[in-house]
């Protein structure tokens, strides 16, 4: 390999969106013919130093350099033109059109197409990568796995020399997983550059050159993979020796049991088993992906349990939702604030009727009026703003309409919180507020806080629960003196030494 | 030359601002108008003015308007409770056939009730063939995914096929001399007039409904979760919204309003039951809906004056011999002009001097 295979570089990008800053003065070299992983967490910056390099968004500072001359992308066709492209992890495809066809969108080459020489085209250059997928099948027809491979196809139809794949496996069988590591060592063979953005440490150590470390908008870490000595080395870097925020956490006494969950299995889950205290925190930690959100549908009534028992404040799952006054004690603060907690079209009155609408009826009747008065005083003491409560919500930052649904779904005063990723993409101090919030309300509630953070899992939980693939692979009081790496490896699916039990309890 | 043009997204769209778009792009139809006029050969100006004076010009005029906005306001309506679901209901037109159907077997079977019993009878044919035509699209739509906006539409042709067979067939009025219409229904199953005018009591119904429907989607709670549901589905499954149930519901009301539509032309403007009775209005109760923005109160309003557009392109049309088809294309234009509008409500363009 020539020392001069440098096909981009990187210097000193910075990104904000508003206060938050996504990326901070990144340097970053991409060289042909090697794979280079970027590795972090959720809302480490990733995708937003991604969509730089892939023309999605301008950089407010720093430059690109292609072949050591500075470019300026101001869109992904420009990038495109420069040969860089993404195989983003929503795949564009046009589903009733044939693979060949799809491919040949893309190329926009001429006016009159040939299906014949477009079908032998797709041919020949899948066998040259051996990505192997047929032409004339419909991409409806397809698995995901195929419909990457033909993402891939349309880079490389454009001759791409640098090819990025956002969290490429999140959406393939470990079969297919291992097929796209194939075809990535070959194009990697031909001299193309691949960057690798997981957050999967696994797939990371078998496939990278080169890793670089990505921890809140900063690149920490930059390491030649065949040095690197364990997995656990790779995961402490990535969640990284956080300085605990500063957390009040007053000692809660331990009441009912609100949550028990009793060997529950279907859609991913493998004999989950916990429960819950009113005034607890139990925080289940793991990277994403890993059945959380399965198991966060079935608690929140979303989709019915497989196999195994649900009980919700001493109730079966199936009679706990039955009724619409004893599931009016849980709340759901999930995920994606932005898609299914709130109506962005709608003002804060209508959202925070949303799930609290049932406590607002005489009758038929809606009482607007008591709505407003009420909305109003959340915006108050929560601190919203802007504190119109008429504007449309999709106005509000996320750490705001964070609030907001929050607000909401405390005012119900519930007796079960189920909080998914509650801090992910907002700055310090929304963070911190939302923090306390949570800490409040587990004096009359028992919490399931669902995280990737383990800093944030560690300055509220009152015991932690580590979930990978599926499975609870470990459990730990939070007052328990197990150090980060162990939890972190535990994330990364590295069973602790035979012998060591997963469920420890001496302290 | 090294101009450049941004769009972006607008913070605060106003009021005001949303207005004078709507001013603007009604403005701009009728200078096409005059343009289309100008291009057939006919005096453009004069022929706005004939046609302003065909359509509010008058007493009559005015009548006429508010006899033909009737149908179109019910139908209108209908579709727009269906539309703030985001359920694309476009078969108003069929479900008006439905009710006119409904109606008409009631008032051709059972002449001789007294009024205060045939008329409610009538309705509640009208709305229970109105609402079964419009629950059908919901039912398969629900059970087989399939998508309404083709059902619907294609459940018109039907509507429209199964009406013409009953006036050329069974129910043909035997001294028609082979005319395709039913018998002329008793005075008893006839809308009755309001005072020596033309206008008849229908219009109360609608004012009445309205005010209702209007009430029913601003303050009630199924009101809310039709418009949170149209807003997000997911966020509505996230809060336990019954989707199913609401799309059960809006598809009968708007089906059965539509129907009540049918109802009225039938009885009050006919007397009996006939093709001509298809004017088109479950398609301009579309563009009404959109252009009142599925408001009630606006979508008033709006019917009034796409009304008033039909009576007074019927003017255009004795006067300058203008084809009717004419009033369609200034739907059309109207529709286009108002949509199209909508984008700069929505989002600002700025231009940019090039670095």
């Amino acid at each position: 390999m020539s020392p001069d295979s440098e096909i981009i570089r990187l210097q000193g990008i910075s990104k904000s969106f508003g206060p938050i800053h996504a990326n901070r003065h990144i340097d970053l070299r991409i060289h042909a013919g090697r794979i280079k992983a970027i590795l972090g967490e959720n809302g480490a910056g990733k995708s937003t130093l991604m969509a730089i390099l892939s023309g999605l968004l301008q950089p407010d500072r720093g430059r690109i350099y292609v072949a050591g001359r500075p470019v300026r992308f101001s869109s992904t066709r420009q990038a495109l033109n420069m040969g860089v492209g993404m195989v983003y992890q929503h795949f564009k495809l046009v589903d009733a059109m044939s693979v060949a066809e799809n491919l040949f969108l893309s190329a926009r080459q001429g006016v009159w197409l040939s299906p014949g020489k477009m079908v032998a085209a797709t041919h020949r250059l899948a066998a040259r990568y051996k990505l192997e997928v047929d032409p004339t099948a419909r991409v409806a027809d397809l698995s995901m796995g195929e419909r990457q491979r033909i993402e891939i196809l349309k880079l490389l139809k454009l001759q791409s020399r640098v090819l990025i794949f956002d969290e490429p496996t999140a959406v393939l069988t470990p079969l297919e997983s291992q097929q796209l590591f194939k075809a990535l060592k070959e194009m990697r063979r031909q001299g193309k550059a691949i960057v690798f953005i997981s957050h999967k440490l696994d797939e990371v150590m078998e496939i990278a050159d080169e890793i670089a470390i990505l921890r809140r908008g900063r690149i920490v870490g930059r390491l030649d993979a065949a040095a690197v000595a364990s997995k656990a080395e790779l995961a402490r870097l990535m969640v990284g020796r956080e300085i605990l925020l500063n957390v009040e956490k007053t000692p809660c006494e331990s009441k009912q049991i609100v949550l028990k969950v009793e060997r529950l299995s279907g859609g991913g889950l493998g004999d989950v088993s916990l429960q819950i205290r009113q005034g607890e925190i139990l925080a289940l930690v793991g990277v994403a992906g890993n059945g959380q959100k399965v198991l966060a549908e079935t608690l929140c009534g979303l989709r019915p349990p497989a196999a195994g028992h649900v009980r919700i404040l001493g109730a079966s799952w199936k009679r706990f939702y039955a009724n619409p006054a004893s599931s009016d004690t849980l709340s759901y603060i999930p995920e994606d604030r932005q898609r299914l907690a709130t109506c962005l079209g709608l003002n804060m009155v209508d959202n925070f009727l949303l799930t609290t609408r049932l406590r607002f009826c005489r009758g038929i009747w809606l009482k607007r009026e008591q709505a407003q008065t009420s909305t109003r005083h959340l915006v108050k003491t929560f601190g919203i703003q802007p504190d119109n409560i008429a504007l449309p919500v999709v106005q509000l930052s996320g750490g705001n309409l964070q609030k907001l649904v929050l607000a909401r779904e405390f005012y119900r005063r519930p007796r079960l919180i189920i909080a998914e990723q509650p801090t992910q993409g907002l700055d310090i101090s929304a963070t911190e507020e939302i923090w306390d919030l949570l800490l409040k309300a587990r004096e009359r509630a028992g919490i399931l806080l669902i995280t990737s953070d383990l800093g944030e899992a560690l300055s509220l939980a009152d015991h932690l629960a580590v979930m990978f693939s599926g499975r609870i692979v470990g459990a730990f009081a939070a007052d328990d003196a197990q150090n980060i790496a162990s939890i972190g490896a535990l994330m990364a699916g590295i069973q602790p030494a035979a012998g060591e039990n997963s469920v420890r309890r001496e302290s | 030359m090294g101009m450049r043009f941004k769009i972006s997204r607008r913070q605060n769209p106003r009021r005001l601002h949303s207005g004078l778009v709507l001013l603007a792009a009604v403005g701009l139809s009728l200078v096409i108008c005059a343009l289309l006029l100008e291009q057939q050969g006919k005096p453009s100006l004069r022929g706005l003015m004939l046609l302003f004076q065909g359509a509010f010009g008058s007493g009559w005029a005015l009548q006429d308007s508010l006899i033909k906005a009737v149908p179109i306001f019910l139908c209108s309506l209908g579709v727009a409770i269906a539309f703030r679901l985001q359920i694309w209901n476009i078969g108003a037109e069929g479900q008006y056939a439905l009710g006119a159907l409904g109606a008409s077997w009631v008032a051709l079977h059972f002449p001789d009730l007294p009024w205060f019993v045939l008329q409610p009878a009538m309705l509640v044919a009208a709305t229970v063939c109105g609402g079964l035509w419009g629950l059908l699209p919901a039912v398969l739509k629900l059970r087989m995914r399939a998508n309404e906006i083709i059902i619907t539409l294609m459940l018109n042709y039907i509507a429209i096929f199964l009406l013409d067979y009953l006036v050329y067939g069974p129910w043909k009025d035997p001294s028609s001399f082979g005319f395709p219409m039913t018998r002329m229904f008793s005075q008893n199953a006839v809308v009755a007039k309001i005072g020596a005018g033309d206008l008849h009591w229908g219009i109360l119904l609608c004012l009445v409904i309205g005010m209702l429907v209007w009430i029913f989607l601003g303050f009630t709670r199924l009101g809310y979760e039709i418009r949170a549901c149209g807003e997000n589905v997911q966020a509505a499954r996230y809060a336990r919204m019954p989707y199913a149930a609401l799309v059960l519901l809006v598809m009968a009301a708007s089906g059965a309003l539509a129907g009540w539509a049918g109802f009225l032309e039938a009885s009050a403007s006919l007397n009996r039951l006939e093709p001509s009775i298809m004017a088109g209005y479950g398609y301009t109760a579309i563009v009404v809906a959109w252009l009142a923005r599925l408001n009630p109160l606006f979508i008033g309003l709006a019917a009034f004056l796409l009304a008033g557009l039909r009576v007074g392109v019927e003017q255009l049309q004795l006067e300058l011999q203008i084809p009717a088809s004419f009033g369609q294309i200034m739907e059309g234009l109207i529709l286009m002009t108002v949509l199209g509008g909508s984008f700069f409500v929505t989002y600002q363009i700025r231009l940019l001097k090039k670095e």
